[in-house]
This record gives structure tokens, C-alpha cells and sequence, in this order.
């Protein structure tokens, strides 16, 4: 930073600043990059007293990251652009959420596939051209190198994580009678438990061709790190089957020592056996071993499928708690995470408990995690009447003062939740400190797309609700679509916003905004659009971009030619687009609505023909105007004889005009008996 | 007269109790257990009246003749006919039938209990006039079974939530659950559990045992890992990323990044130091010179494979000086 501000300014100037960057702000990552600054400071002091002796700093070393980090810090979120992921061809740019999450989908399944394409044909990847070698692209050598019946060879088929091999190595060793050592035996529990008898990635990819649709699904027992999509592992999908391998080899075990029954019971609970797991335990406590802390979670979490009622599940809970105490098991944070999942389930019971818990933590200095906060407003604020309790700003008080790093796979529902929350409470300080709580620090990084998108989508819902246009506008251009995509129910609420603030002038450009999000063939907002646009009469230009719009939807729903099927005309957008063009004065247009209204089996009110009429009579049209007489009469409306009346008094008509009127009236004459000896 | 009666409403109910445990399953056991759980009806009202003032002017009087007494109490019933609805006959037959099977004074044991039908009709009259009805407390009163009402209402809460969600229907109802205290809850103050203590810290040096980490570490911090894995947001945090992974070079570049190379750089451009074994003029040396220029200009050797050169360079004359002093 010091280097950058060198340009324009004085010695002295850039003493005083960069003596000005480093006080304030050792603890900011940011300044950090201001090697000299510390040194010039101490000069420049020096300079001016002379008796002080000079004190050299020391050499400060940097990470690999610092320069990177500071340029990255320098960089703002442009509001015009998608998010960098989707910057290569702006054709490529998503225009909605749906698209966003195909394209980004497509990425990553694209480098899924180069990395198949190198796994399965290493024998073109072996030569290395970059100096220094890049381990990661070069193809992994995961065929296991030891061969024979072996120990060693079995530890390394665990090692890669083979979970067939190991398990057939093994009963070969057990049937020639070799001992195998009670470590490697846990550690092929480990990963029998860990993967429930199904099959590791590894294994999973030889045999099938990935599914190149869905990469994210094969990502949760992938070695490689997870990027976006990823919802966490929950118990995969292979459920626990009776007599497994795991409780095979686990059966004949000659020694088994606390670790197996620990892992055994871990495993059981992540594949849904719960009961069994339970029953585990209490062998476990039969054999006088202790569990540790993973395996008391573990427990924990299985409460709500042991048992139905709420007390009863709290009191198994307190149980399981109780023996952790007894068993000199210290707690952590995620046993109480834990804890206050299962109170999650536990209706009325969770909502006294919870504060008990946290209490709890506590006394015993365990910070939460968001997932604590998570669970706690899931608690307090879901699922039944909101009595106004103060739980929720306490914890924005909590989360506000401090930056947080991920220590449970649960935490990335905290500010999903929060917000839904704020939403609901339809507060908005609320809602606007959990944003500045959010953008803090890192604590961005635990929104993913998805919920980035649904958080911010709700936002905007909340801000249309509560606050002014002109806020709502500022913020509706500075985030979409660079930071979320708008969703039909944003839209809708923004029209209202719009309504309510008498703006309707802004509608063309929603209705632009909506043809880029793809919603230009929705019912409900074509309807919502087109009937605020047509409520009132406005000023010339407005009208004339109102017929625009109208315009556009019309195209809508004539066919195309492409493989979408048109929209169906409704009765009331109809005549919403008659008028639109009526008031725009564009009569061939309106008269071709009218046209329509047989077709579609639907009668124009009122309102419709008036104004059709007026516009006739501005633009000078009296065909029109008997055209339309024509029509009313032939649908038998009852209006037709009041619209013949006002066709004759405001319009200048030629004799042949004025016959071709009085001939509508005998159409009209069957069904209107009365009118008839009045009129003529 | 009150305390008389105060005091036979205790013996009353702890007769009743004792009846109840004593006797067996006889039909009079089984009349015991319906006054205990009778009911209140409307219909007794005026006649617990009238039994009221009756009973005042049956204990005013002096004690009537044991077997005359059920007789006598019928008489009293038909009386009492005439003047307004009359107690329930089978209530007071079975009042009777009690006090007669029973060893103690049998007017008695019949007045008590009739006084403690009494008591429930001014209960429920009291309570009709007056606001509103508190279930819990005829209940209680009724002395069903013993049970506190602070367990009662919880159960019955719990009942209620416990069918709602069981049932998956989103009513929204738990009334009976402690809702007042809601609006006072708060994060700071509160009870705790008090199931752990804190560790202290040699404890907690001393229970922490080095051991590998297991399959369930490893994934587990990969999954840790990946909650805060999102995409680069600029060019910056992209290069950041590929940094991480070993693919890009690290800033400020080092241009020796990756090379292993124990020497430094004036050991691979200063060779002269090995020509000492050379003759100092000469073609050799003038020969020698230019090599060690070519070597310090190499880039692909190492310092000993440059060493190396030399020393051949060295042998193969000393080889060829023999050869040529023969010569």
C-alpha cells in the first residue's frame, strides 16, 4: 500500500501514511503487504531525536499468499457482471438461476471428465513437461503395488482405500491362518464402517462411466476436495445391511478393544441402523470400555430415531450425556451441536433445553459455531407461533463480533436460516446487520450458490416489503444479477413495491429485466404486469412504452415456429392488451385483440370498448368504430346498443357509414325487443 | 359445629382411602370407587342444599338408633322429596351401604360421607357463579389420583405436541406449554445442565493421546474443508487457488523454486579453484581455461557433475603427460 501512494505525494506524506496504515491496523490482512512501513516509521522518528540508537526490524518473512491476497483484496464485486466463474463468452453469461446452476454445473463436470480421461489413460500422461513437476496433474498411481497375501499388502489396500480388495485380502488371511494385528483389523473397520459396505469412488468409477450430469452426487465420497453443491455427507445412500462385511469381520474378531466397538457404532448410526448401534453401545459398556467423543456424538444424533416422544428423547440424550461425565469423556462442539440438533426434534422440550445447553457450553469455554446459532433459531423461531423472544438478536450480538471458520459440516445453514428468520420476524435492521455480519471477514465463504441466491432473494423480498422505492431500486441494481438471480415471487413483489410507491413508470424495465430472467412466459406476472399497467390512464410517452410492452407480450403468445407451444390468451389479459394499445392510440393493433376475444370463447368488458372507441374516435377511425358495434352486437352484450349510441353521437360519419350502423341494430333486434321501438 | 364438620370432611376422605385399600373387589368397593370418581352433575345442586341444612339439623339432634337409621335416612330422602330435588337415592343408598359395612360409628361414617358429596356441589356451584372454571383444580380436588398438577399440565402438553408432530399436522397449538417464561428467555442468563466440569488443563494434555488419524478424521476434515470451498470470485483468489494446489508459481518468483541444488551460485561460476592441479601456462591451461568458461555458462550440470568433467579432464592428461614423457 505504501508502494502504491508513492506516486503522487511527498516523503512526508507517505511517511505519515503508511505510519498511519500499520498502527491502527496490525490486525487487518490487508495492510500487511507494507513491508517498509514499520522501518520508515522507526527512521523518521529517529531522524528527529537523535539520542535514540536504532533498533533494525526484523526480516519479515511472507507466506506464498501475501501478494495474491492483497491484489485480491483490491478487487470489488462488479454489480454489472455474473459471478468470475461464468466470465469467458458473454454469450455464456447466465441470464437466470436455473441457468446459473447448469452452467456451473457443466464446469465442473467438465474438469471431472479430464480428470477421467487422465485416470484412465495414464500411459499418456506420464511425461512431465513443467519445472517444477505438478504433482496434481499428473495421473495418481492408485493400483495397489504389493502383491501377495501379505499384512503389508492388506494395509496398503486400506491405504487407497479399496474396500472389496481389503475385505477379500483379509478372509484370505484369516483362512491361511495368519494373524492379522488388531490395528490393521480397526483400521479395515474403519473403512468398512465409513463407507456401510458400499463401494469408495474409486471403486465405484472402474466400474460404471461416471454420470456426467451430476457430478456433484459422486462428489461426497470423492477423494478429491468438494467444490460448489456440496450439501455435506449425510448417511449415503447405502443403508446398513444385516450381516454386513463390517459385522462379519467384526464377529470374528478374536480381541476387540474399545476403537471397534467405537467404530462399529459410528458407522451403524451414519447408515441409519440406529438401534443397532445402540445395542453396540450397551455391549460396549458390557466389555467395560469407554467410548470417545466421536462415538458419544455419534449417539447423540441417533437419539430422535431411538426414540418417539420428546421427553423421552431429551432423557436419552441426558443419558448418553451422564455416561460421557461418568466415563471421564470430555465434551466438544460438536456434541453439543449435537445436542441441540436432536433438540431440534424435540418440539416444546427443545425450546427450555436449549438455553441450558448453551449455558452449558458455556461454563465449559466452548465457543459455538454457526451451526450452534443454526440450531438455535431453527429452534426458537420454526415450525410454531413467534412469541417474540430476544434470542434472535442475541445472536447476531454474538456472531457480529467475530469471524468464524468451519467446524461443522452444519454451519453453512446459519445464515439461510437467520435470514429466513429476519424474513419471517419481517424486520429489517435485522435482516441488514446479518448482511454486514455476513460480508465480515470470511464469513462469506459459507453461503454457496444455492443459498447465496436464496438468502439474497429473500432479502429483496424483505426490503420490497419495508422499505422505500428508491432503496429498493438502489439495492435491486446493485444485485442482480451479479450477486443473485431474481425469482418470479422478487419480481412480483418488486411490481407491488412499484405499485405502491406510484412508480410505475419503472415497469418497461422490470419487463426487460423478465424477458432476460426467462420469466416472460409466466401467467401470474404477465397477468400482475399487465394489469397495473392498464389501471390507469398515464402521460403520452409512458403509455406509448406501456403499448411496447404489450407489444412484446402479444409475441408471446402467437406461435413461433420454435418448439415452445404460445401462451394461451386469458379473457383479462386480452383486454388488457386492447386497451394498452387503445390508450396508445395504435387502433389496428387494438382491433386485432378485439378479433380475438371470439376466438378465445371470452367477451371484452366494458372498460374494453370504451376504450377501443375513444381511441377510434382520437385516431379518426369510424370503420373502427362500427367494426366494433358489429362485434358487440354479434356477441349480444348488452352494452352494444349504448356503444352504437355513442358511435353515432361522437363520430362523423358518411351516409354509407350511417347505413351499414343502422343495420347492426336489426342484428341486435331479436335479442333486444325493448330498446328497438326506442331507438328507431 | 364447622370444626365437626371440617374435621369429619378429614376423617371422611381418610376413611374413604382406607375403605378403598381394605376392602376387595366387592360391589361395595366398586360403589366406594364411583363416589371417589364420581362426577359432579348439575342436577345435585339443589339437593346438596337441602342435604346441607339437613345434615346441620341431623347433628343438632341427638344420634338416632343404628338400625333405624337407613330407614330413617329414607324417610329424611322422601321428606326432603317434597321440598326439592332430593340427593341421588342410589348415591345415598350406597352411602349408607358403606357406613353399614363398616365397623365405625355408622351415622357417622354416613354423615361424612354425604358431607363430602356436599363438598364437591359447593365446588362446582362456586365455581359456575363465580369466574371462570379451573379444570385442574376440580380435579385436584377430586382427589383422582396423586398427582402434582405441574406434572399434569406437563404431561398433557406434552401429549398434545407429542400428537401433532407425531401426526405430522401443523397445528400450531401448545397452550399448555410453559409459554410465559418464552418472552424471558435469553442466551445470557440461565441455569446450565451441570453434567460436566471443565477439564483442567493437565488433564487435558494428559488425555490428549497422539494416535493417526483414522478414515473418519480425514473425511471429516475434508468435509470441513469444503463447507467454505466456494468458487473464485476474481482473477486474484483463481491464481490464490491454483497457488494452494502447487499449480502456479509462488510470489515473489523464485527462479530456483523446485530445483535441488545444494550449491550456490558462485560454486557453479568460479571453477578456477580447481584448476590448482594444472600447469599454470600452456595449452593445458589455456585449454583448461575455456572449459571451465563452458562449464560456469552451463545451466544443466551440477556442481559435481561439473567437478566431475574436470577431474576426467585432470586424469586423462596425467595419463597423456606419461604418455608424452615417454615419448
Amino acid at each position: 500500500m505504501a508502494a502504491r501512494r508513492l506516486g503522487g505525494s511527498s516523503w512526508q506524506q507517505v511517511v505519515s501514511l503508511s505510519r498511519r496504515c500499520c498502527l491502527p491496523g496490525g490486525r487487518r490482512e490487508r495492510y500487511r503487504c507494507s513491508s517498509s512501513s514499520t522501518a520508515l516509521g522507526k527512521t523518521v522518528e529517529n531522524s528527529g531525536v537523535t539520542q535514540e540508537e536504532i533498533v533494525l526490524p526484523r526480516r519479515k518473512t511472507w507466506d506464498k499468499l501475501a501478494v495474491l491476497q492483497t491484489l485480491a483484496s483490491t478487487v470489488n464485486r462488479d454489480p454489472t457482471a455474473a459471478h468470475y466463474m461464468f466470465q469467458d463468452d458473454p454469450f455464456l453469461m447466465p441470464r437466470n438461476a436455473a441457468n446459473s446452476r447448469l452452467f456451473s454445473l457443466s464446469k465442473e463436470s467438465g474438469r471431472n471428465a479430464a480428470k477421467y480421461i487422465i485416470k484412465q489413460f495414464p500411459q499418456y500422461f506420464d511425461k512431465t513437461f513443467a519445472e517444477p513437476n505438478i504433482p496434481c496433474l499428473m495421473p495418481e498411481t492408485l493400483t495397489p503395488q504389493i502383491e501377495g497375501v501379505s499384512e503389508e499388502a492388506l494395509k496398503e489396500r486400506i491405504h487407497l482405500r479399496r474396500v472389496k480388495d481389503a475385505v477379500d485380502l483379509f478372509d484370505q488371511l484369516v483362512q491361511a491362518g495368519t494373524p492379522v494385528s488388531l490395528e490393521t483389523t480397526n483400521s479395515l473397520l474403519d473403512l468398512l464402517c465409513f463407507y456401510g459396505d458400499g463401494e469408495s469412488a474409486s471403486e465405484k468409477e472402474e466400474e460404471e462411466k461416471e454420470d456426467l450430469e451430476e457430478p456433484g452426487v459422486n462428489a461426497s465420497e470423492q477423494k478429491a476436495p468438494k467444490r460448489q453443491f456440496q450439501r455435506g455427507s449425510r448417511s449415503s445412500g447405502s443403508r446398513w445391511r444385516e450381516n454386513n462385511n463390517a459385522e462379519r469381520i467384526f464377529k470374528i474378531m478374536p480381541e476387540r478393544n474399545a476403537h471397534s466397538y467405537c467404530t462399529m457404532i459410528r458407522g451403524m448410526v451414519k447408515h441409519g441402523a440406529s438401534a443397532k448401534a445402540y445395542d453396540m453401545y450397551i455391549d460396549l459398556l458390557n466389555e467395560r470400555h469407554k467410548a470417545d467423543v466421536h462415538t458419544f456424538n455419534a449417539l447423540i444424533t441417533a437419539v430422535p430415531y431411538l426414540k418417539e416422544r420428546f421427553l423421552e428423547r431429551w432423557e436419552l440424550a441426558k443419558v448418553f450425556l451422564n455416561h460421557m461425565a461418568q466415563q471421564e469423556v470430555q465434551p466438544n462442539l460438536l456434541t453439543f451441536n449435537a445436542l441441540l440438533k436432536t433438540l431440534r426434534r424435540c418440539g416444546g422440550v427443545g425450546r427450555s433445553m436449549s438455553l441450558l445447553v448453551i449455558k452449558e457450553m458455556e461454563a465449559l469455554d466452548i465457543e459455538p459455531s454457526l451451526a450452534t446459532y443454526d440450531h438455535l433459531l431453527f429452534i426458537f423461531y420454526r415450525g410454531v407461533d413467534l412469541s417474540p423472544s430476544g434470542i434472535i438478536s442475541e445472536v447476531l450480538d454474538d456472531v457480529e463480533k467475530r469471524t468464524f471458520t468451519p467446524q461443522d459440516p452444519d454451519d453453512a445453514n446459519f445464515f439461510a436460516t437467520a435470514m429466513q428468520t429476519c424474513c419471517d420476524l419481517k424486520d429489517i435492521k435485522l435482516a441488514c446487520r446479518l448482511n454486514k455480519a455476513m460480508e465480515k471477514g470470511d464469513n462469506w465463504k459459507f453461503l454457496d450458490m444455492d443459498r447465496l441466491n436464496a438468502y439474497w432473494s429473500k432479502f429483496f423480498s424483505l426490503l420490497c416489503m419495508m422499505e422505500q422505492i428508491d432503496v429498493v431500486l438502489k439495492w435491486y441494481k446493485e444485485m442482480s444479477p451479479s450477486l443473485f438471480y431474481p425469482t418470479p415471487k422478487n419480481i412480483l413483489d418488486l411490481l407491488q413495491a412499484l405499485d405502491a410507491a406510484n412508480h410505475l413508470e419503472v415497469i418497461p424495465s422490470v419487463w426487460e429485466d423478465m424477458k432476460q430472467l426467462g420469466f416472460s412466459r409466466r401467467q401470474d406476472l404477465l397477468e400482475e404486469l399487465l394489469s397495473l399497467m392498464s389501471r390507469e390512464q398515464h402521460p403520452e410517452e409512458i403509455q406509448l412504452a406501456f403499448a411496447k410492452c404489450a407489444e412484446d407480450i402479444k409475441a408471446v403468445h402467437e406461435p413461433t415456429g420454435r418448439e415452445q407451444a404460445p401462451l394461451e390468451w386469458t379473457g383479462s389479459a386480452l383486454g388488457h392488451v386492447a386497451v394498452l394499445f387503445s390508450r396508445a392510440g395504435r387502433t389496428q393493433d387494438a382491433w386485432n385483440m378485439m378479433e380475438r376475444f371470439q376466438q378465445i370463447n371470452r367477451i371484452p368488458t366494458d372498460q374494453v370498448m370504451d376504450e377501443f372507441l375513444n381511441c377510434a374516435k382520437q385516431t379518426n377511425c369510424p370503420d373502427e368504430a362500427i367494426k366494433l358495434v358489429k362485434l358487440a352486437a354479434s356477441l349480444g352484450l348488452p352494452s352494444s346498443q349504448r356503444l352504437k349510441s355513442r358511435t353515432e353521437k361522437e363520430f362523423e360519419l358518411s351516409e354509407k357509414q350511417k347505413k351499414t350502423l343502422e343495420s347492426i341494430k336489426s342484428d341486435s333486434d331479436s335479442s333486444d325487443s325493448d330498446s328497438d321501438s326506442d331507438s328507431d | 359445629e364447622k370444626d365437626e364438620s371440617t374435621a369429619s370432611k378429614d376423617s371422611a376422605t381418610e376413611v374413604a382411602s382406607k375403605s378403598r385399600e381394605g376392602t376387595a373387589e366387592t360391589p361395595k368397593q366398586k360403589l366406594l370407587d364411583l363416589i371417589g370418581n364420581m362426577k359432579v352433575e348439575v342436577s345435585y345442586r339443589n339437593k346438596l342444599q337441602q342435604l346441607k341444612t339437613r345434615e346441620i339439623k341431623k347433628q343438632a339432634t341427638n344420634k338416632l338408633e343404628g338400625p333405624d337409621s337407613e330407614g330413617s335416612m329414607l324417610q329424611k330422602t322422601t321428606e326432603d322429596t317434597q321440598r326439592g330435588k332430593p340427593l341421588n337415592p342410589e348415591l345415598v343408598k350406597a352411602a349408607s351401604a358403606v357406613a353399614s359395612s363398616l365397623p365405625l360409628n355408622k351415622k357417622q361414617t354416613e354423615s361424612e360421607l354425604l358431607a363430602q358429596l356436599r363438598r364437591h356441589e359447593e365446588t362446582t356451584d362456586k365455581q359456575k357463579k363465580g369466574g371462570t372454571i379451573n379444570i385442574r383444580n376440580v380435579i385436584s380436588e377430586m382427589a383422582v389420583k396423586r398427582q402434582s398438577p405441574a406434572q399434569g399440565g406437563l404431561r398433557i402438553s406434552r401429549r398434545i405436541s407429542l400428537e401433532l408432530d407425531e401426526d405430522g399436522h401443523r397445528i400450531k397449538s401448545e397452550r399448555l406449554s410453559p409459554q410465559s417464561s418464552d418472552s424471558r428467555r435469553s442466551l445470557k442468563v440461565g441455569r446450565r445442565l451441570n453434567i460436566f466440569t471443565k477439564a483442567s488443563k493437565e488433564t487435558e494434555n494428559a488425555l490428549k493421546t497422539v494416535s493417526s488419524p483414522t478414515i473418519w478424521d480425514l473425511e471429516f476434515a475434508k468435509e470441513i474443508g469444503a463447507i467454505t470451498a466456494q468458487p473464485p470470485r476474481n482473477g486474484f483468489e483463481e491464481m490464490i487457488q491454483w497457488t494452494k494446489e502447487g499449480i502456479l508459481w509462488e510470489f515473489p518468483i523464485d527462479n530456483e523454486a523446485g530445483m535441488e541444488d545444494d550449491a550456490e551460485f558462485h560454486e557453479h561460476i568460479f571453477l578456477e579453484k580447481h584448476l590448482e592441479d594444472f600447469p599454470k601456462q600452456g595449452p593445458i591451461r589455456h585449454f583448461m581455461e575455456l572449459v571451465i568458461c563452458g562449464l560456469s555458462k552451463n545451466p544443466y550440470l551440477s556442481v559435481k557433475q561439473k567437478i566431475e568433467h574436470i577431474e576426467w579432464f585432470q586424469k586423462y592428461f596425467e595419463e597423456k603427460k606419461e604418455l608424452l614423457q615417454e615419448i
